[in-house]
């Protein structure tokens, strides 16, 4: 059979962004692929020179419809190292609440592309059916399900009663029971296994080559989590694991990213145990004084940068973003060379993409 | 004339058109019911699959430039005609409309011409996910086939017959096929699992793969004749199954008889489901493996254990 | 694996390889906030800086490549990344802005670098040449994060 060319994308049922492959095939093995992405591309960081530094923390949530928690988080630190602004411990301990809770919404929802992807429906069904409790969880301390405009310069605009806090424990219990369940099939389902191990492997050395982080990488074996590394409240004075494996491959990711799931689950009742006292946020001014700064943050999917440039204005002179989708995409034509056609599906799920991060 | 007035209604109503139709309608939506409640859904209610079809039929009928329009028409009815054709010779509950000794071997030959039929949809569709689609048909037809027809072979030659009503009839009063020759019955059951194309042998039209397989260019009429085929295929391969493994729920208490028919249907049926809820998508080559290095030894395993206990 | 030595530490063993690897040239180090370094240098030093960052100090991950036009320069920076953050930093001529690619050593830079070059006009010699990475195909409205200057601004 001669070789036929395979578009995947704008727009394919596998891809839930729109993002293209066009892919070479000879037979049912792929031998080349090229992509194309931008299609939705905003301009955030070109918007973000002519807005306030306030309005750019409702800009910048709307990078990541998954994870647009993280993104304010790692936008508001760079502006309060700037204004050299001391957040209240319980500002930064409910940030970090809802970052770990973004952490288990945006993983049980890739588990679930994963699933469905490798056609085992029941498991997308029910990753996703139990990420409503977090979800909930989240709509009842902030008011919205994945856009939760928590984050101020200065802290948050949140505040945890008993009832919330008695509710949010009690929900995260019996999500921990489910994910457990979740592992157990991930860890033993032949199935499963067989359809994504030994496929879009990178050993230790390419994932440094490339520069990618998160749980791709640390399927691998690169032992990075910012959250440990870049130590700063409340995670200084938490205790948690950084998920490694060695395999490499998309089984490994999924094995990484659902034991991830389980840490953030601990981490979360953790913050809610030591919650500390007092006010949320702290006063911010308006003018940011000249200066720059780097803010890194550990994503779900990765270390988040974002560079930010003040003039003394209210207005920064330049913001940019550095989402880690971009750095799984780069390795995408390496760990498609040669894997068979059905396994496109489960290499591009593998990596957790997410194009609007990517294109901004 | 009430000779002519008698074999019009087996041909048409019991157990023939209306009656296989019904019955489509029914295994269809309990199969989506069973799948959604495993998954922990609700469920379509009771009409969906009748909705879904009068849907299909009102729907514009498009055909992509360059198709063969006679070709992509034909092939639908021809399959859909195959399964209906063979409907005629599955007894139900020992009622049939038509049968003659060897009508098993049509029966496969019938069941099995759809396979071809849908690749060649694929094939000539011009699309690449059609080609591929078309392709994967093909080559999951060699891998399911051989295995499902030497499973096939084992109850003709205990049943000493090649007429599916005579092999139900010797199994009165003995043990059925399916406890005399295990193996041989979870073959057939896998084998109708990969004939159907459902999960987790659905390769061919693995939506996350390959969009729609074959029929990604196919809408309105033609598309609801080749869903149809499927949902039939479905319920006659069940009834095929009952009767060469079953006995044919062929007892003393003729009442009885029906509604054994369909608890043993309900049985297989749920073994399907339960099969598309548990495991995760094979991969082409997986089941090509599967097919030639497992199930074709294991059913010339049977095949001598069936020859030797029957000589 | 928590840090070893303090940012300070790290910065003077940085800022005495450098000296000794380059002793002609002066390189304005200065801290940033957020545990990162901030160093300055001539473009046609990037590749040989890059270089001793990660044969002798592992930073072998590079986080992102910023581009800012501030207003009579270009501006590239280099967010470097090991337990601490080292940002390089080169200032290219606003007419004619040219500097070194990083992707033929470090593969996982060709996206930032493609970027630079389609939303600020900067050359990266040897980089190939692709079509774009973010903007449309059909794209004509100039370099769309470069500062309009303001007889420009008047025109419009």
């Amino acid at each position: 059979m001669s070789k036929v060319t395979i578009p995947i994308g704008p727009q394919h049922p596998l891809l839930k962004e729109p993002v293209a492959f066009t892919l070479t095939a000879d037979g049912e093995q792929i031998v080349d692929s090229a992509l194309r992405m931008g299609y939705v591309h905003r301009g955030i960081e070109r918007l973000a020179q002519d807005r306030s530094y306030t309005q750019i923390t409702y800009l910048v949530e709307r990078v990541c419809g998954i994870c647009s928690h993280v993104h304010t988080t790692t936008y508001c630190q760079g502006v309060e190292a700037l204004l050299g602004l001391d957040v209240p411990p319980r500002g930064l301990y409910l940030r970090a609440l809802l970052c770990e809770l973004e952490r288990i919404h945006s993983h049980l929802l890739w588990l679930g592309v994963l699933a469905k992807n490798v056609g085992l429906d029941t498991l997308f069904m029910y990753a996703w059916r139990d990420r409503e409790i977090v979800l909930d969880i989240m709509e009842e301390l902030s008011g919205g399900r994945v856009s939760h405009a928590v984050n101020i310069v200065g802290g948050v605009r949140i505040d945890l009663d008993e009832a919330q806090h008695q509710m949010v424990v009690e929900q995260l219990n019996r999500l921990a029971g489910r994910v457990h369940k979740h592992l157990n099939i991930v860890l033993h389902e032949r199935t499963i296994k067989a359809r994504t191990q030994n496929i879009g492997y990178l050993s230790a050395e390419q994932m440094r080559e490339y520069c990618v982080v998160g749980p791709v990488a640390r399927a691998s074996g690169i032992d990075m989590d910012l959250r440990r590394d870049l130590p700063r409240p409340p995670y200084t004075e938490l205790d948690f694991d950084v998920i490694t494996h060695t395999d490499g491959d998309v089984w490994a990711r999924t094995v990484v990213r659902v034991e991830e799931t389980l840490v953030s689950l601990k981490l979360c009742q953790d913050i809610l145990a030591k919650l500390p006292d007092g006010p949320v946020a702290a006063k911010a001014k308006r003018r940011v004084p000249t200066g720059e700064v780097v803010s890194r943050f550990e994503a779900p999917r990765g270390e988040v940068v974002y560079y930010i440039r003040s003039n003394g204005t209210d207005k920064p002179e330049r913001l940019k973003i550095r989402t880690p989708t971009l750095t799984a995409l780069i390795t995408l034509p390496i760990q498609l060379q040669g894997v068979a056609l059905a396994d496109v599906s489960v290499v591009l799920s593998g990596v957790d993409l997410c194009i609007a991060c990517a294109d901004r | 004339m009430a000779e002519l007035l008698s074999a019009l209604f087996t041909w048409f109503v019991f157990p023939g058109f209306i009656f296989l139709l019904l019955c489509t309608w029914a295994f269809d939506w309990l199969d989506r019911r069973i799948i959604a409640r495993f998954h922990g859904r609700v469920g379509p209610p009771w009409f969906q699959p009748l909705a879904d079809w009068i849907k299909l039929l009102a729907k514009e009928d498009i055909l992509s430039t360059g198709i063969n329009e006679r070709l992509a028409a034909i092939l639908p009815m021809l399959s859909f005609a195959m399964v209906l054709a063979a409907s005629l010779y599955i007894p139900v509950a020992g009622y049939t409309a038509a049968a003659f000794e060897g009508d098993l071997i049509v029966v496969l030959f019938l069941l099995s011409m759809p396979a071809l039929a849908y690749f060649l949809a694929g094939w000539i569709s011009g699309g690449a996910y059609g080609i591929m689609g078309g392709n994967r048909a093909l080559l999951q037809y060699f891998s399911y086939e051989v295995p499902f027809l030497m499973a096939m072979v084992g109850p003709a030659i205990l049943g000493n017959s090649w007429s599916i009503s005579q092999i139900a009839q010797q199994q009165t009063g003995t043990l059925w096929y399916a406890f005399v020759q295990p193996v041989g019955f979870i073959l057939a059951i896998i084998g109708l699992i990969g004939k159907l194309k459902r999960d987790p042998l659905d390769i061919p039209k693995a939506k996350s793969e390959v969009v729609g397989g074959s029929l990604t260019e196919y809408s309105g009429r033609k598309l609801v004749l080749w869903h149809l085929t499927m949902e039939m295929q479905a319920v006659l391969g069940i009834f095929l199954l009952i009767n060469t493994f079953l006995g044919g729920a062929i007892t003393a208490m003729v009442g009885l008889n029906i509604l054994l028919f369909f608890l043993m249907a309900m049985v297989i049926l749920l073994s399907l489901s339960t099969a598309s809820v548990i495991y995760a998508r094979l991969r082409i080559d997986q089941l090509a493996y599967l097919g030639w290095r497992v199930f074709a030894p294991l059913a010339l395993l049977q095949i001598a254990f069936v020859v030797w206990m029957g000589g | 694996m928590t840090p070893t030595e303090t940012q300070e530490q790290l910065s003077a063993r940085i800022s005495e390889a450098l000296e000794a690897a380059f002793p002609d040239i002066a390189l304005e180090m200065q801290p940033l906030p957020k545990q990162d370094i901030s160093i300055t240098l001539p473009p046609e030093k990037l590749e040989a800086v890059v270089a001793i960052l990660i044969e002798t100090f592992d930073f072998y991950h590079l986080s992102t490549i910023t581009g800012v036009d501030n207003g009579e320069t270009i501006e590239i920076l280099y967010h470097f990344w090991n337990r601490y953050g080292v940002t390089l930093r080169v200032h290219l001529p606003y007419d004619a802005p040219h500097v070194p690619a990083l992707t033929p050593t470090i593969p996982g830079a060709a996206f930032y670098e493609r970027e630079i070059r389609e939303m600020l006009g900067v050359v990266f010699e040897g980089l190939p040449e692709e079509g774009p990475l973010l903007l449309a195909d059909d794209w004509e409205a100039g370099l769309p994060l470069r500062k309009i200057s303001k007889q420009e601004k008047e025109a419009v």
